[in-house]
């Protein structure tokens, strides 16, 4: 079990990232209002047959052949996480068409753990290969915030309308 | 977890990218897996960061991967020379990474006292 919810969220990228996804999108939503933390970790990596999607669900799973005991956890714990803090959790997966995990809690449950430093998750993220855009969008109540590894990367981000607007938003919080 | 804080992700990310450009001497590969991760890898490789960028090294080049089959011992760390030489650094703590930084990566020396494996002139 982790301490924080992004140490599930590196762990579970970390599975995108070793499935050669191009880009990861990280999706945090944390409601106080609603009271609901969800998070959904989706990729276009190669994705999962469905023999292999309900392998994953029901037991420990690793795609490493080479391990006498496989530890392949890294599901299971975000899983038992997120069902003991009376939430769901779910994965969408096709082969070619890349996998998406979803996990929800109830932000008032005693056993709810903190959204924790989701920058350094992503900062360890981007480590893994400088090509592949790793994206954050992250929700309150009151604030939105989006961020691309690209943007880092071309010093240069796009600008569009929304992200402008978003940045201007963004200042007068601040 | 707040707006301020995410906006150091955006400075954090690019000082990043810039320790992965072109061949560098050193290669640093941290292992992030499930084991690892919960070893505490992502402290160790974020106090890393912050270590060669403090001490303003640029010859070294930080990445991540999964799994590597050394449980028990994590977090693990394994430098690559451009020389082919490899290290492999077991139960590294963030102060022991402060520590990597400062000997290997920037006088050369390695920590035999945390490394795993033989040297290689005595195999």
């Amino acid at each position: 079990m982790f301490e924080e919810l992004s140490l599930h969220i590196l762990d579970i990228a970390m599975n995108s990232l070793a499935a050669g996804a191009r880009t990861v999108e990280v999706a945090v939503l944390e409601s106080r209002r609603h009271d609901w933390l969800i998070v959904r970790v989706k990729d276009d990596g190669r994705g999962m047959d469905e023999a292999t999607l309900q392998r994953v669900i029901r037991q420990p799973h690793t795609t490493k052949r080479s391990r006498k005991k496989p530890i392949g956890l890294g599901l299971a714990l975000l899983r038992q996480t997120s069902e003991m803090c009376g939430g769901t959790f779910h994965i969408r997966s096709a082969p070619g068409k890349g996998t998406s995990v979803t996990a929800s809690m109830r932000l008032a449950n005693i056993d709810c753990p903190p959204v924790g430093n989701l920058t350094d998750t992503l900062v360890a993220l981007s480590a893994h290969d400088t090509d592949v855009d790793v994206r954050l969008h992250y929700r309150t109540d009151t604030e939105t915030f989006q961020f691309s590894s690209q943007e880092g990367r071309n010093h240069e981000p796009r600008r569009t309308k929304k992200t402008q607007r978003q940045d201007a938003t963004a200042s007068r919080t601040a | 977890m707040n707006l301020a804080e995410l906006k150091k992700l955006k400075d954090k990310t690019q000082r990043q990218v810039a320790l992965r450009e072109g061949g560098k001497k050193y290669r640093v590969i941290v292992s992030m897996g499930t084991s690892g991760i919960a070893a505490g890898a992502r402290e160790v490789m974020t106090t890393m960061l912050d270590e060669i960028e403090k001490r303003g090294i640029d010859d070294v080049e930080v990445a991540v991967t999964g799994e590597i089959g050394l449980t028990d011992a994590e977090p693990v760390i394994r430098i690559e020379e451009t020389s082919g030489e490899k290290t492999t650094y077991a139960k590294v703590r963030p102060e022991d990474a402060r520590q990597i930084v400062a000997e290997h990566l920037e006088k050369g020396v390695k920590v035999e006292k945390l490394a795993v494996g033989k040297p290689k002139d005595k195999e």
